[in-house]
């Protein structure tokens, strides 16, 4: 390694000693060790030793001789060091992020994450606790008997549900077969649009918007660790007018004598994002002052690339993300302290893979979720139910017998019955 | 490496020519086989004969299974062939099959979770499943906030406690299929499975598939257990063991039917040549190997 006094430069002296050098290279163990006749991998042996990095020794006042002017390498010259090149424009594809443990909001105590990826393992069971929530097999009777009144009912209602589902499911494309990234959203715009529909009826449903990618956060504490539900998630039906209360005063307190299920030896937070870094804040995914700022009802489909989820753990999504626009409207309109809410929030939310659908009410009634005694909140859930059986391209045949019909098969008009009064939940 | 070893072979030659200039600048070297410097006179050119102009690429890479973080997720294998990492054959007869995956099997069942050191635990299984890269069957357990992959036993299921202690009481315990304790703490004659040889360690024998052993006697701070082979081992009485018989008792009586399904496996053929009969055949007659003792401690004439 060669030293420049300042700037005056000895050259003739580093020249010598690059002489020396080069006298000295031939006899070094390490490259007696190195195989040039043949490779490696040919000759099979080991690598006998590791390359040490090479010490470089500082000497004050001096500073070494490098190779960067002349471009290239030169051996017994030191490598060159520069500063990290800077592209000098933000480009998002090549960000460089600060490491996790340099990240900015650093904090003590571990928050728990429950967003679009997260599949739960205990499912259902898991989101209830979470929640501290208590589950009603079947829809509200208010909201059956909206979905059995025959004044509800769209015009030609089967047919036009029917001319819906062959939509999605052989119109929408020239592929044989579209894909249930594809068919599974448009059926549920086609429904949707069928139950708009029903606005000259009512004229209320026009106070409606269907928001896409909105990004939702809230955070509180259960049973003594903070939890968070975040993130984007399905399209938002948004409402100029709040769901009126499902279950009234008596049934809200009967709720304090149901116990919660647990499911020891697994905990309640298994499978949920354990984090450091993280905001605490409320927000709906919406600015304050905007017309719709009630969320009516939460449609989640099967999407692509988010994790296989079963049935539970679907349901388990739907209580989670519904109970997270509650406690964000919730949070908005009484403050963050921990209470029993006067006037509980109502949000809806409808799953579907394009073939089944699940219907979940959920009542936000208190807010003090820390302990499990008190008010729970209230779920009804109807799951899976099936909109028609088979939608086949090609019969399926078996022996020479036709099993299932081409064309839709098996459908179930009560499902879309279901999913119209769940829309008109609250205009009436 | 080629461009070092060719810049070494001219550095060479500027040694030989330096002696009648030293005022020569070493870039310059380049220039000097042009100006007609015989290369056979210089020593220095003999160990650089013959270097390559390309660079070995390394054979067998392993980074799939370099990972230092746990993980319930199956990774993706890469078939070595039985090619060990310098590209030469280690075993024979291995090569094609079906893809694997591998999941990472938790051999070392006392593992508390952070924060929560106590005598036990307990903890749920999830699924029982085939694994292939092993004849036993595996059970996914959860328990507090973690999830893993143990050796099944015989006859867990889904949705079966189970429960890991460290505790040796003054009593043996009752213990159940497929827990886990110290050697201390079982009762004599019990049948165990997944055998630590070292406390801490891991699980290292009785693994395979309807393997068991057997637990003969505890002498001392020590225990001494017959192994599948009928060969007895000594270890300390804290070393951690699972009751019970691994999964897939039946794994011997399965009929592999065509030489087909043992390519499905990854094995080949083997050589069909033929080959005289030598000791290797036949019937032999030899003790067993005596008790193996894995268990150090400072010797008598040490201690006193």
């Amino acid at each position: 390694m060669f030293y420049r006094m300042g700037t005056i430069r000895p050259c003739s002296l580093s020249l010598v000693r690059s002489a020396e050098r080069c006298g000295r290279v031939s006899q070094d163990p390490a490259a007696a060790r190195r195989c040039f006749s043949v490779a490696r991998c040919l000759r099979a042996r080991p690598p006998t030793h590791k390359k040490k990095p090479r010490s470089v020794v500082e000497i004050p006042g001096l500073e070494p001789i490098t190779y960067a002017e002349r471009m290239h390498f030169v051996p017994g010259l030191a490598k060159p060091t520069f500063p990290p090149w800077q592209r000098g424009w933000h480009d998002p594809r090549h960000a460089v992020w600060p490491k996790y443990e340099e990240m900015e909001p650093q904090r003590e105590r571990p928050c728990y994450v429950f967003h679009q990826r997260t599949a739960v393992l205990e499912g259902m069971r898991q989101a209830l606790w979470l929640t501290k929530a208590v589950v009603k097999q079947g829809l509200p009777p208010q909201v059956l008997s909206l979905a059995e009144e025959a004044a509800n009912q769209i015009e030609n209602q089967d047919e036009r549900v029917l001319h819906a589902i062959q939509h999605s499911r052989f119109w929408d494309s020239t592929e044989k077969k579209p894909s249930r990234e594809r068919f599974c959203p448009v059926l549920l715009r086609d429904l949707l649009h069928l139950c708009g529909t029903l606005q000259v009826k009512y004229p209320a449903l026009g106070k409606r918007m269907l928001a896409e990618k909105y990004s939702l956060s809230t955070c509180w504490t259960r049973g003594g660790d903070l939890f968070q539900v975040r993130g984007q998630n399905g399209l938002l039906l948004n409402s100029a007018f709040p769901i009126p209360v499902v279950a009234g005063r008596e049934e809200v307190l009967s709720s304090q004598d149901q116990a919660l299920e647990t499911f020891y030896p697994i905990s309640p937070t298994i499978d949920l994002q354990v984090t450091n870094v993280y905001w605490e804040k409320t927000d709906t995914g919406f600015r304050e002052g905007y017309p719709y700022p009630h969320a009516h009802t939460l449609f989640i489909l099967e999407s692509g690339d988010a994790p296989k989820l079963r049935e539970h753990q679907v349901c388990a999504k739907m209580i989670m993300f519904a109970f997270g626009n509650a406690l964000a409207r919730a949070h908005t309109l009484y403050g963050t302290e921990p209470r029993v809410l006067d006037q509980p929030v109502v949000v809806q939310s409808v799953a579907t893979n394009g073939r089944t659908f699940s219907f979940i009410v959920f009542q936000l009634n208190t807010t003090d979720l820390d302990s499990d005694t008190g008010v729970k909140n209230l779920v009804w859930l109807d799951a899976d139910q099936p909109l028609y059986e088979y939608a086949k391209i090609r019969p399926l045949i078996k022996k020479k017998v036709v099993q299932v019909p081409a064309g839709v098969a098996g459908y179930q008009p009560e499902t879309f019955k279901k999913f119209l009064a769940l829309y008109l939940h609250g205009v009436l | 490496m080629a461009v070092a070893s060719l810049s070494r072979a001219l550095r060479s030659l500027c040694l030989t020519q330096g002696v009648s200039r030293p005022a020569q600048l070493p870039f310059q070297a380049a220039r000097l086989p042009a100006q007609g410097a015989p290369p056979s006179c210089s020593p220095t050119l003999v160990l650089s004969r013959g270097f390559l102009t390309t660079i070995p690429v390394a054979q067998n890479r392993t980074l799939w299974k370099q990972r230092t973080k746990y993980t319930v997720r199956p990774i993706g294998m890469k078939k070595t062939g039985g090619r060990d990492y310098t590209g030469k054959i280690r075993t024979h007869g291995i090569g094609g099959g079906h893809k694997q995956r591998y999941r990472m099997v938790d051999f070392q069942r006392l593992k508390f979770e952070p924060g929560k050191e106590e005598h036990s635990f307990e903890e749920k299984v999830i699924e029982v499943r085939y694994d292939p890269c092993r004849t036993a069957d595996i059970a996914l357990v959860a328990g507090g906030n973690r999830k893993r992959w143990i050796i099944a036993t015989e006859n867990m299921e889904a949705g079966d406690l189970i429960k890991t202690s460290n505790h040796i009481g003054r009593m043996a315990v009752a213990a159940n299929e497929g827990d886990s304790y110290p050697l201390g703490a079982l009762p004599v004659g019990t049948l165990v499975n997944n055998l630590e040889v070292y406390p801490g360690q891991g699980a290292k024998y009785i693994r395979a598939a309807g393997t068991c052993g057997v637990l003969l006697r505890k002498v001392n701070g020590t225990a001494i257990v017959q192994l599948p082979s009928k060969r007895q081992v000594q270890v300390l009485e804290t070393c951690m063991v699972t009751v019970g018989r691994v999964s897939n008792v039946d794994h011997n009586k399965r009929i592999i039917g065509k030489a087909g399904r043992n390519r499905w496996l990854g094995i080949r053929p083997s050589s069909g040549k033929w080959k005289r009969k030598g000791g290797w055949a036949g019937r032999k007659i030899k003790p067993l190997p005596p008790m193996k003792s894995f268990v150090n401690r400072p010797s008598l004439a040490r201690a006193s």
